[in-house]
Parts: C-alpha cells; sequence; structure tokens
C-alpha cells in the first residue's frame, strides 16, 4: 500500500497464510483498520469498529479524511461510547486542528453520527434508488440453486439526494481510480449504478447480476453484458432463480457434474472437489510461522499468541475479558439481540415500530433478580469495567441466572432520527455499547490489542461482562449516561407532526357521504396494493 | 341494544397457533398497513414522532413467560376480534353501528353510525375494540372484508392480510362453521380451544395450544439416548468393527 494509490489488491478477501498479510517487512499493518494482521490475520470481514480509535490516534498511522458510509459509529456501532466521542472531536494540542482532520458520512437518516460529519452526502433510502443483491457479496441464494435480485427506485426522491452508489462511482471517477475510468480518462460508468450493475465484469463475462446475460438474456452466470437485464429482471419480479437438475444438486462438495458447471459459470476457481478441514491447514500454517517455520513471521511480540490461538484444532478458552484479575467484580454476561422488525438503527424510528419496540428493558433472570433483591421494573445500575449505565428491567424466565440482555439500537440520543427530545428511546432507552472496551488491557511491553477475536478480528461484543445493581429511589426514572441533545442543522425540519393519518383521502370520501356499502363495493372495485 | 341475526351462513374466522407464532409481530403490521388505507381508514398514530406515541391498531402481539425456570417457554399471543356467535359488543351498541353480518358472521362497525361511546370496548372481554383517537370511532379487525371477497386481488391474497403475511404459517383463515374445512380440521386435530369461553360470547377465532416440548426436560423423555453402534461397512451392526476401531485410534492421536 502506498499514500495517494489505490490499493493493489481486493480489500477483502480469504488470507490463508501468512503471506497473505498486509504488514510491511516489520510486521507493521498496513490497514487503517490493522486487519490482515497479526493483530487478527484472518479478519475476512475487516474491523470496521477499529477505525475511529487508530485514526484519532495515529496507530498505525494518521489520515486526512474519515469518509464513513451509513454504519452508526458515533453510536450504537460504536465500543466505549465516550471514549469514541472523543476521539471524533479531540483536537491535537500543537496545531488546533482534530486529531481526525476531515470527515464525510453519508445516511439516509438524521443518526447520532451525523453530527460529527463536516460534510454529510444525504442517501436515499431503498426505495429511492437501484440495488443489487449480488452473488458476488450477499445474494438470495436458495439450496435449490443461485438466486439474485434487485431493487429498482419506485418512489422518486423529492429532497436533496443522491443514490450512494451513484455518487461513489462518480467520485470514483473525478479521483481516476482504475476501474472507475476508460483508458482515456472519462467514466466508465456514466449511468451511475445501474450502468455498473450491467456493465461491471469482475472477470471476462461474469458480473454483480448472474440471470439474463449475454445478447439476448438467455445466459446464466457467465455471458456479455446485456442492455437490457434490468429491464429483464423487473419482468420476472425483480429477481433470478437459477434452478440446478437434480444430477447437480447434492453432496456440491464433491459432485463431479456440479463442479465443472460451477467452474464455468465462475462459481468455483479450480476443477477440485471443496475438502472440510476438521483439522485446518491455514490455522497450522499460521502457528508454524510463530514457531519461525515461514518466509514471512510475526514480530516477537505477538509469536506466543499467535502460537496460542492459531490452533488447527478447535478448543476452548476463557473470553479475554473473562480472565483478567477484576473479573470476579462482574460476574455476569451482558448481551444484545436485534428485534426482529428492524436492522439495528434504520427504520426503528417508524411510527409503527416505535410503538412496538419504544424504549429497551434490561431482560433478567426472575430468580437472579429476586436474590439480587431486585423487583420487576426496578431501575438498576449496569456496571463494567469501564463505565455505568441505568436501565430499567424486565424480570424473564427464559435467560439463564447469569446472563442479562437487551434489544439491540432502540436506545438513541436525544434530537436525533426526527424523534422529540423527550423521546422514550432517549429518556428510557439505553444502550451497552457505553460499556464495552474497544482495547483489551495492557500486554507486558505496553501493546493494547484489539478487543477482538484474535483469529478473524471479530468484534467481542458477547465477551462483556457485568455486575447489577439495584439504584436508588431517587434515580429511577430516566436513563444514565445521556448525552447532550444533539441539534439538527438549519433547514432540517424538526418538529415532528402531532399526528398521522394515512389515507386522508378515503376518510373525506367517507365525510362526502359516501356510506359503508359504499365504500365496501369502492374497495371491491379498486385494485388496491396489498 | 342492537339486535344479532339468528343464524349465519358462515362462521369466517381465524385460527391461530400459538406453538408456531414466534412474535415477529408481521402480522401486526401488516394489518396495521392493509387497514390504514382499508375499510377501517384511516388507522391514526397519535405523537408518532414524541414521547408518548400511540395509535389504532387492530391486530397486536403479545409475549409471556409460561411455567417457571428452565421448564418455561415463551409464548407469543397475537390479539384481535374473534368474530364471535354472540358477541357484546354488537348487542349493547346505541346506535346500531357494531353489528354481524348474516352471511359470513364477521363482525363490523359502521363508522359512519359510531358515534365513539366506547361502550363496545368495556363490553368486549378481548379488548378487540380500540378507540381511534383521531377519528372518532370504534376500530376492530375486519377479518379484512375488503380482500377476501376482493376479484381484483390475485386469489393468493383474497385472505386476510395478517394471515398473507405470516411468515411461519401460524396464521389459518376459513368457515369454522363447516366440520370439513382446512380450518376445522386443524382445530380438530390439534385440540383448538376458544379464549374465555366462560363468557359465553361463543368465539369463533381458535387458538390452537403450544405443542409439549419433547427436551431432555420433557417429563417422560429418556434422559439420555442409547449410544449409537457404530457399524462396519457391510452394516451389520457388529461391536467394535475395524473401522470403530479405526475412528477409536484417531481420535485418541488428534487428542494428544
Amino acid at each position: 500500500m502506498a499514500p495517494g494509490k489505490p490499493l493493489p489488491g481486493p480489500h477483502l478477501g480469504f488470507p490463508t497464510g501468512p503471506d497473505d498479510l498486509l504488514v510491511d517487512a516489520k510486521g507493521t499493518p498496513q490497514r487503517i483498520d490493522k486487519a490482515f494482521s497479526w493483530d487478527a490475520p484472518f479478519s475476512a470481514h475487516g474491523m470496521m469498529h477499529m477505525v475511529i480509535a487508530n485514526a484519532a490516534r495515529g496507530d498505525p498511522y494518521a489520515i486526512d479524511v474519515l469518509f464513513l458510509y451509513m454504519a452508526n459509529m458515533g453510536w450504537n456501532s460504536a465500543m466505549d461510547l465516550p471514549a469514541t466521542l472523543k476521539h471524533l472531536t479531540d483536537r491535537d494540542p500543537t496545531t488546533g486542528e482534530y486529531e481526525i482532520k476531515r470527515i464525510i458520512y453519508s445516511d439516509a437518516y438524521f443518526s447520532e453520527m451525523v453530527p460529527y460529519a463536516d460534510l454529510i452526502l444525504p442517501d436515499t433510502t431503498y426505495l429511492e434508488r437501484w440495488d443489487c443483491i449480488s452473488l458476488l457479496d450477499r445474494p438470495i441464494s436458495e439450496p435449490d440453486g443461485p438466486a439474485d435480485a434487485i431493487r429498482q427506485p419506485v418512489v422518486k426522491p423529492d429532497r436533496d439526494e443522491r443514490p450512494f452508489q451513484d455518487v461513489l462511482i462518480d467520485l470514483g471517477a473525478r479521483l481516476k481510480l482504475p476501474g472507475m475510468v476508460k483508458e482515456d480518462g472519462t467514466p466508465k460508468f456514466p449511468g451511475g449504478y445501474p450502468d455498473y450493475i450491467v456493465n461491471h465484469e469482475r472477470r471476462p463475462g461474469i458480473g454483480p447480476l448472474a440471470g439474463h446475460r449475454g445478447k439476448n438474456g438467455g445466459d446464466f452466470g457467465r455471458g456479455e453484458p446485456n442492455p437490457r437485464q434490468l429491464e429483464q429482471y423487473i419482468a420476472g419480479g425483480c429477481f433470478h432463480m437459477h434452478h440446478l437438475p437434480d444430477h447437480m444438486g447434492y453432496f456440491r462438495h464433491a459432485n463431479r457434474d456440479y463442479i465443472a458447471w460451477a467452474l464455468d459459470k465462475g462459481f468455483r476457481l479450480t476443477p477440485t472437489p471443496v475438502i472440510f478441514q476438521l483439522y485446518s491447514e491455514p490455522m497450522q500454517k499460521m502457528r508454524l510461522a510463530a514457531r519461525g517455520h515461514a518466509a514471512v513471521v510475526p514480530p516477537e511480540a505477538h509469536r506466543a499468541r499467535i502460537e496460542t490461538y492459531f490452533d488447527p484444532l478447535p478448543f476452548w478458552y476463557p473470553p479475554f475479558e473473562g480472565a483478567a484479575p477484576e473479573a470476579t467484580e462482574f460476574p455476569m454476561h451482558a448481551i444484545t439481540q436485534r428485534p426482529m422488525a428492524m436492522y439495528h438503527s434504520w427504520g426503528s424510528q417508524n411510527a409503527w415500530l416505535r410503538q412496538i419496540h419504544g424504549a429497551n428493558r434490561l431482560f433478567m433472570n426472575r430468580s437472579r433478580a429476586v436474590a439480587l433483591g431486585i423487583a420487576d421494573d426496578d431501575w438498576v445500575w449496569i456496571t463494567s469495567r469501564i463505565g455505568r449505565v441505568k436501565a430499567q428491567v424486565k424480570l424473564i424466565e427464559g435467560v439463564n441466572a447469569d446472563t442479562v440482555w437487551t434489544w439491540n439500537a432502540i436506545g438513541k440520543r436525544s434530537g436525533t432520527w426526527g424523534l422529540a427530545p423527550d423521546a422514550p428511546e432517549a429518556t428510557r432507552g439505553f444502550l451497552l455499547n457505553h460499556l464495552i472496551a474497544e482495547l483489551l488491557p495492557e500486554q507486558p511491553g505496553g501493546y493494547r490489542f484489539s478487543n477482538s477475536d484474535p483469529v478473524t478480528g471479530q468484534a467481542a461484543w458477547y465477551d462483556l461482562t457485568v455486575r447489577i445493581e439495584k439504584a436508588a429511589a431517587h434515580e429511577a426514572r430516566e436513563t444514565s449516561p445521556r448525552f447532550e441533545p444533539l441539534v439538527a442543522p438549519p433547514g432540517l425540519r424538526t418538529t415532528p407532526s402531532p399526528r398521522l393519518r394515512h389515507a386522508e383521502g378515503v376518510l373525506s370520501a367517507r365525510r362526502e357521504g359516501r356510506g359503508e356499502g359504499q365504500l365496501q363495493a369502492s374497495a371491491q372495485a379498486s385494485a388496491p396494493s396489498p | 341494544m342492537t339486535a344479532l341475526p339468528a343464524t349465519t351462513e358462515k362462521k369466517l374466522g381465524l385460527v391461530i397457533d400459538l406453538d408456531t407464532c414466534v412474535g415477529c409481530q408481521a402480522c401486526a403490521t401488516s394489518c396495521k398497513e392493509w387497514n390504514a388505507g382499508g375499510y377501517s381508514a384511516p388507522l391514526t398514530d397519535q405523537q408518532p414522532y414524541g414521547a408518548d406515541p400511540h395509535g389504532a391498531w387492530l391486530n397486536r402481539v403479545h409475549s409471556y413467560d409460561v411455567g417457571e425456570g428452565a421448564a418455561s417457554r415463551t409464548v407469543h399471543f397475537p390479539r384481535s376480534c374473534l368474530h364471535c356467535e354472540e358477541p357484546a359488543c354488537v348487542t349493547v351498541c346505541p346506535t346500531g353501528a357494531s353489528y354481524k353480518r348474516a352471511e359470513d358472521g364477521i363482525v363490523l362497525v359502521d363508522p359512519d353510525t359510531c358515534i365513539g361511546c366506547k361502550l363496545c370496548s368495556w363490553a368486549c372481554p378481548y379488548g378487540a375494540r380500540e378507540y381511534d383517537y383521531g377519528h372518532g370511532v370504534m376500530k376492530k379487525c375486519t377479518l379484512c372484508v375488503d380482500r377476501i371477497y376482493n376479484a381484483h386481488l390475485p386469489a393468493e391474497d383474497r385472505i386476510p392480510a395478517c394471515a398473507r403475511a405470516c411468515p411461519t404459517g401460524a396464521r389459518h383463515f376459513g368457515d369454522l362453521g363447516d366440520p370439513e374445512s382446512v380450518v376445522s380440521q386443524l382445530v380438530a386435530e390439534r385440540g383448538g380451544f376458544d379464549l374465555l369461553p366462560e363468557f359465553g360470547y361463543k368465539s369463533v377465532n381458535k387458538y390452537l395450544p403450544p405443542r409439549p416440548r419433547c427436551d431432555a426436560l420433557a417429563a417422560d423423555a429418556p434422559s439420555a439416548s442409547p449410544p449409537r453402534q457404530a457399524r462396519d461397512d457391510a452394516g451389520s451392526g457388529a461391536a467394535s468393527s475395524s473401522t470403530e476401531r479405526l475412528f477409536a485410534w484417531v481420535d485418541r492421536v488428534l487428542s494428544r
């Protein structure tokens, strides 16, 4: 990697040994999140949760611009919220500049991250743009065969916003990034994202959508770009499914017909069966590197950790947090679960959904609560090794006595999401994120690893341990901490409507004298969309 | 004060499976969405983005713990009008706005003649009646009367929106007055029951009870299954076959 130059290869991937790591000759991580380094060699999904902290500390290096998309890193996707907010606003004492000099953020909603950005790129909602649910990413495939899908715009944007993918392609062309411009420097996808979906080829004949490829749209998987591909997807219901014939359907890891077909379509790269490794070769390669048996070996400070955790056979070890000396102070586990009705924070401000999940409770085992002198609906302090949060409990049977849990991302910061400043999401809702450290305690030598899995780099949200104590009577009523309310920029509507009345026209028609019988007749005569 | 039909030709209603309901709220929100523009429109919401959001819903899903400790289970309970045969919500109505249809037994509110006195919501023991604060009249499940006969909808959509939306197949629609119908047979097979039968309103909707658990915590489940006999290639079932010995050796080696 070199400053001012694009990445030399894919930014995500599947490392299988020390040669695949993104580290320099000294073993220093090359990426801002330290993914694909000795800190977490097989971190195939990256380590987004570390970007802000690393950028603020200039470790492994300082950056000029932090560009975030959609992830609510200033709230429910952050660890150690107070520290994260400090990273976003701290200034270098010598220069007076922000530690993270410039922040660009794109979101469709006024989330808790928005006010921390220098430049905001308002995104559309998914109703207002094209999307591609691709075999190259996270498709909708079934056991019977591969399938992919699109979203098409069904609502015209009526505000100052642009679909984010169009913006990225536009920016890529302006920065003259390879793959985004033609040989002559002009934009490769002037039509924006729909142009990219149809015309981008990841490998010859293979693009984001597998269906309706080829001149006439009759090819699956591999074929030249088809200018009418999106039209044909729409005609088919915005998705395409390829049903595998029976002789290819089963034992696909070792099915010769399937593997030959998959090779042709680009799903497999070699004409060999997939071997399920119960003894993992890539893990053993890393362990051997720690023992010195590799061209690329870990620095001294990482050797013991790589040796220990890269065991080719699975083994159990206590979570790092639980092994610390103060572990007995925090005897309970605390985890979160996403509600079925929403995905992280997006959509949770919806007028109907917030009548279902308006303020989250701390769910606690009834018998453990009784033993701790806590009754249903009591307010409690949840304390971890880095802080404490106040919440209202709900006692249930369906959790083990040593664990408490709550819904993810219901708790909000006052002033955000178009909600009234005294919304229950802000006054009673809470996050566990404030309690979760982003860094593990200091190692001998002073280094602090990320609070993440040592192999995959996944954030260790579920390692959180806490203790629960009943709050004092005068403390019951409201959550804590509550951060300073955020203020919407000028021009952003801040007064929520006092009442929602969908289908106002139906009510007016009724008032004009059309009774129930007429209404029923008209409903039968009309063709409403379900 | 309002009369009931002496009989109805059909007894349309829902069968709700408390064993397979996972509490996802899809039925509640699809009902709200359909009726925001349908028969009961509008279903208003007060303070939609404020400190005390509350609106009119025709179907709500509650979640309860049943039992104690490790043997307990979570039961999700969808609650909407049960279209009773002898509903007190109809007979109590002072204006005739609340009525039961003779052709199919569906209980409805005529919003033009409803005065919002709320007597029906006091009479109904199931909480099926909600006052719409933005409209001034009573609202309730319509059994999607504007979907089930609607020839403009594809055939598979001519059932209540809630039944259409349910991802686990926990909601069934049909004629509970026909013993041969799918819903009646479900009730017979699974022991479907009435809610609060002691009130005598003869609810038409039926609930299917959670199935007894069959894991190790069940009362008469065996505490451990017998060890599985390894079989050699001939499948003879002989103990200590060469394959078994091989696996035992591999196991020892890998455990070193």
